[in-house]
């Protein structure tokens, strides 16, 4: 019953979007400020990704609107470099991503080598 | 072109700007700087991506704006003290802290009626340290509790 109810909730849960999920990610082993996010972002997709500064800060506020982010006060934090790290509930919603991704490319990579056979 | 970029950051929402703005543009300074190393035409395509990503941002922000509710919205806009007006008779640096003390309190309230025991334990340690520099800071001014 608990894993039904678990796996509804997951459905019910919507698919991030790109930069959303590099966002989290990029906040999933430490607190970053706005320009550290930006090159860490570019870093994790291999330099495919790009986000405008427009984009990236949209996606903050969003994120600490659905308080799966906050700010986070360094030692040298100022007006212009303010951190955000994940919440509990930043933190479960990527795992949540992440487990879903990593069924998507199991699957897929079993169908490609079924039609390999 | 960081002016072009400051002049188009007025188009965005008053209370998003007085919150993001300055981070905004400390971002795309570093950015901006970065680019002119690996050559003007890396910066010119960088500066230009950013100008058009700033307008259509500016779009999206006003659509969330008038779309999302302001408790919501206050979620993200309030952490930070928007003025330095809310204890009008001491530094804003005191007024700031004295703000996030008080932010930090709720958020420990908030996780423990949400049974986050771990998220209340951290936030307890950093109202502890938050605790700490507002004495510091009201030593330093002279201000009675």
């Amino acid at each position: 019953m608990r894993h039904v109810a678990t796996q509804a909730k997951e459905l019910e849960a919507k698919p991030l979007t790109e930069p959303v999920l590099l966002i989290l990610t990029s906040l999933a082993d430490q607190p970053r400020h706005g320009y550290a996010l930006l090159k860490d972002i570019e870093e994790l997709s291999g330099g495919r990704v790009r986000l405008s500064t427009g984009t990236l800060f949209g996606a903050l506020r969003r994120l600490l609107e659905d308080e799966w982010i906050e700010r986070f006060d360094q030692e040298d934090t100022s007006r212009q470099k303010q951190a955000y790290r994940l919440t509990a509930a930043g933190r479960k919603q990527l795992q949540v991503e992440l487990d879903r991704m990593r069924r998507l490319t199991r699957a897929g990579f079993a169908r490609l080598r079924a039609s390999e056979l | 072109m960081k002016r072009v970029y400051e002049f188009l950051l007025r188009l965005y929402p008053r209370d998003y700007r007085a919150v993001f703005a300055k981070e905004m543009s400390n971002a795309f300074e570093q950015g901006l700087a970065e680019r002119r190393d690996q050559g003007w035409g890396a910066a010119w395509r960088f500066a230009l991506a950013e100008l058009v990503g700033l307008t259509i941002g500016a779009g999206i922000e006003w659509i969330a704006k008038l779309s999302t509710d302001s408790s919501i919205r206050g979620r993200s806009l309030s952490d930070r003290p928007l003025n330095a007006g809310a204890f009008p008779n001491v530094p804003e640096e005191v007024s700031n802290a004295q703000q996030r003390t008080e932010l930090l309190v709720k958020r420990i309230v908030h996780a423990i009626s949400h049974h986050d025991y771990i998220g209340a334990r951290r936030y307890s340690d950093e109202e502890r340290i938050a605790r700490e520099s507002l004495r510091l800071l009201r030593q330093k001014y002279q201000i009675n509790e």
